[in-house]
């Protein structure tokens, strides 16, 4: 008879960091399907290239690392998908496949790899691709007709033209944009399904929930031409960040009251950066901003233990 | 907290057994928390069931009884379940039978007389930590709250849920004399939802008889781990916190397990020492899980000699106490010593826990942790050998319950760093500074 000897405890939850990832795999399907209702074939090629990308990236690092296989982590799928849903409909396929290797390896194998970087890589490669390539970033596409000419974002409208969108399209996701921040309604579901699940947790989505409508909604109030909560809510990258870039655990703080603070800055700043900056959008600019700050606000917020 | 597999149900509606006597017992002469008592008995001496093996002439220490009659083997080291290795008094048994009836009137008892009867007995806490029930009984400052411990939160133990249904009344007999000792106003009694049917008895016996108790209070609390701890019991029930380093009685509370209070019901009415104990059996491996009242001493491997259990499949790991914070051991010579609450058979499909993966700071252990702490950075600061920084995370408030460890996707065994760290901490406080 051998017996093990090890220290407690002795029992363990069953699910590890593989089904953590599946269940974000899983929770993004809502957004894969709108994507596809409105980009057509091209969301299927972006979605898979960036995957693929992502993949071959990580392989890469492992063989050279000399590392046991990394993919069963399901994050550089993850990864991949997030970042497919970042980008223009219409960019080719080799920035798409250039963006998904930026994003293993720079944002996140050159720290060492899962769990270990500052930044949200799928963010970190959008970035690149916006300063390499900022025409290829700024040019987009009306859903169901891909071949018409470059068409502006509801939030360039807004902002350049003051014209609005209407509420009802937003939702839907029936306007030009990145592939997957159109669509509200799947984002909000596939959010929910990994908030409600316990994989994400609600935090920071709140804080940024509550910081982005707070302020958007004073500056509505000085003047309709600011846009209605709504509308920053539902407009540009904001769902996609409040349930998908905000809930990353890995480039988020660790403390309860840090993730709600860290989500109310990146909601402040988007508004911010939509007001007063040169760009229409701010959500990247923001969450990547906000990641550099997660060492203090983890500093700052750190409990005290019980009975102190 | 959170919320555990509790794998109770194969054998928590069964009648207690008694266990069959092994031919010889392994008495630990330290089975408390604190000083060893000194030894009472030489080789070949006779010893009859409760005769004294070893006195406690300390403070924390506590009495050691013979459990039945027999003759004094060997004294000499011997595995023990907490200690590693432990002095212990090696009996050849020859009958098990033992016949303490003394009656006592509890009118006619001083608080003197009903301490020294506890302290006689030799009475531990028999929730786990073993300190010496005498010591508690005589707090250096006023406790207005006895809080009783009928949480057993730890998954598959259900030794102390049998306690509370066969013995309610003996179980509320020995609160009454605690509450007498330490002259308290009000009695909590917690026990988890998941146990309704010891709240029912309680309730039952409450109502129908009389019990010279001050205000008592049964309260169900929710089936999380680790409800049961001191610190978190005494939250839920009382609304107090023990302040980070202290005691319960800095808050004027203080905790008795119920297997305690009915230990010390028998050491008072009928004068018998703590010399057995329910012990839940359990886990894939054996053919049934099963409680039985065990005389203390008692080898595992001896249960399984006299056929009072049988393995199903071969055991990979065995444990002493709950799966969370229990101990594993290399054999089945271990000796069931008075704190040990449950030994646990696992086969192999229940040992493989996961290799240990790189932390995704999801955060899942923080928002777990009962007290309050990072445990994530525990472990990383203690991975990189950064000792004294884990000060700075508060490491000496851990209690090591294992809800980190357990709800870790990344598989990361924390309380193991925990230790680790916490050793390395005493062993600089130890070493003067060269």
């Amino acid at each position: 008879m051998r017996l093990l000897v090890e220290i407690s405890p002795h029992l363990k939850q069953k699910y590890d960091t593989g089904w953590v990832m599946k269940q974000v795999v899983f929770s993004l399907v809502p957004v894969v399907i709108a994507s596809v209702v409105f980009f057509r074939l091209r969301a299927v090629l972006l979605v898979s290239v960036c995957i693929i990308g992502c993949l071959l990236s990580e392989v890469l690092v492992n063989r050279l690392r000399k590392r046991a296989s990394t993919l069963s982590d399901y994050s550089a799928v993850v990864t991949g998908m997030l970042l497919a849903f970042l980008l223009p409909p219409k960019i080719p396929l080799w920035a798409a496949f250039l963006a998904a290797a930026v994003a293993i390896l720079v944002g996140k194998q050159i720290f060492g790899g899962l769990g270990q970087n500052i930044f949200n890589p799928a963010l970190v490669a959008r970035a690149f691709l916006m300063a390499a390539f900022p025409v290829m970033l700024t040019s987009w596409v009306n859903p169901f007709n891909l071949e018409a000419v470059t068409q502006a974002t509801p939030l360039a409208l807004w902002k350049f033209s003051h014209q609005f969108v209407s509420l009802e399209k937003l939702f839907l996701g029936n306007v030009p944009g990145s592939l997957g921040e159109t669509s509200s309604i799947a984002i909000i579901l596939g959010g929910l399904y990994l908030i409600l699940r316990g994989v994400a947790c609600w935090r920071a989505p709140l804080g940024m929930f509550v910081g982005l409508s707070a302020l958007s909604g004073i500056f509505y109030l000085k003047s309709p031409l600011n846009g209605s909560v709504f509308f920053h809510l539902f407009s540009g990258g904001a769902m996609l960040g409040m349930f998908f870039m905000v809930t990353d655990p890995v480039t988020t703080p660790v403390t309860k009251s840090g993730r709600f603070i860290f989500g109310l800055f990146v909601g402040i700043l988007v508004v911010i950066i939509r007001k007063w900056a040169g760009l229409p959008e701010g959500v990247m600019y923001s969450i990547l901003f906000m990641n550099a700050f997660v060492p203090l606000i983890n500093k700052l917020t750190k409990p005290k233990s019980f009975g102190r | 907290m959170v919320k555990l597999s509790e794998n109770k149900h194969p054998q928590e509606d069964f009648y207690t057994q008694k266990a069959p006597l092994p031919s010889k017992l392994v008495i630990p002469l330290v089975q408390h928390t604190g000083i060893s008592p000194v030894l009472k008995v030489n080789k070949k001496d006779n010893v009859q069931a409760g005769s004294l093996l070893a006195r406690a002439e300390s403070l924390i220490c506590a009495n050691v009884h013979s459990p039945c009659q027999g003759v004094v083997e060997d004294i000499t080291q011997y595995n023990h379940p907490v200690l590693k290795k432990s002095q212990a008094v090696i009996i050849k048994t020859s009958k098990s039978d033992y016949d303490f009836s003394l009656k006592h009137n509890l009118d006619n008892l001083s608080k003197d007389d009903l301490l020294e009867a506890i302290r006689d007995a030799g009475i531990v806490g028999l929730g786990g930590a073993a300190f010496p029930t005498h010591v508690k009984l005589k707090p250096l400052k006023k406790i207005d709250v006895l809080i009783i411990n009928g949480c057993e939160c730890e998954p598959y133990l259900t030794c102390d849920y049998r306690m509370m249904v066969e013995h309610t009344d003996s179980i509320l007999k020995g609160i009454e004399i605690l509450a007498r000792v330490l002259e308290v106003k009000q009695v909590f009694i917690g026990i988890e939802d998941n146990k309704s049917e010891a709240v029912k008895r309680f309730n039952s016996k409450l109502h129908t008889r009389n019990y010279s108790l001050p205000q008592v209070r049964v309260k169900v609390l929710n089936s999380l781990y680790p409800q049961g701890a001191e610190k978190q019991l005494i939250y839920s029930l009382a609304r107090r916190k023990v302040p980070a380093g202290g005691l319960p009685l800095d808050i004027g509370c203080v905790v008795h397990n119920v297997a305690t209070c009915f230990s010390v019901y028998e050491a008072v009415f009928l004068g018998k020492p703590l010399i057995e104990r329910i012990v839940t059996f359990a886990g894939s491996a054996l053919k049934e899980s099963k409680n039985l009242w065990v005389k203390v001493g008692t080898l595992v491997s001896e249960l399984f000699l006299k056929e009072a259990l049988e393995f199903k499949t071969e055991p990979r790991k065995v444990i002493f106490g709950g799966p969370m914070m229990g101990v594993a051991v290399d054999s089945l010579d271990w000796p069931i010593i008075k704190g040990t609450s449950g030994v646990l058979f696992l086969s192999e499909k229940d040992v493989d826990l996961g290799q240990e993966k790189s932390c995704i700071k999801c955060a899942r252990c923080v928002d777990t942790c009962p007290m309050g702490l990072i445990p994530l950075e525990l472990a990383r600061l203690a991975k990189k050998s950064l000792w004294t920084s884990l000060e700075e995370f508060f490491i000496s408030d851990c209690i090591e319950c294992g809800s980190c460890s357990y709800v870790c996707p990344a598989k990361i065994p924390i309380v193991h760093y925990v230790k680790l760290g916490k050793q390395k901490l005493r062993e600089k406080t130890a070493k003067p500074k060269a």
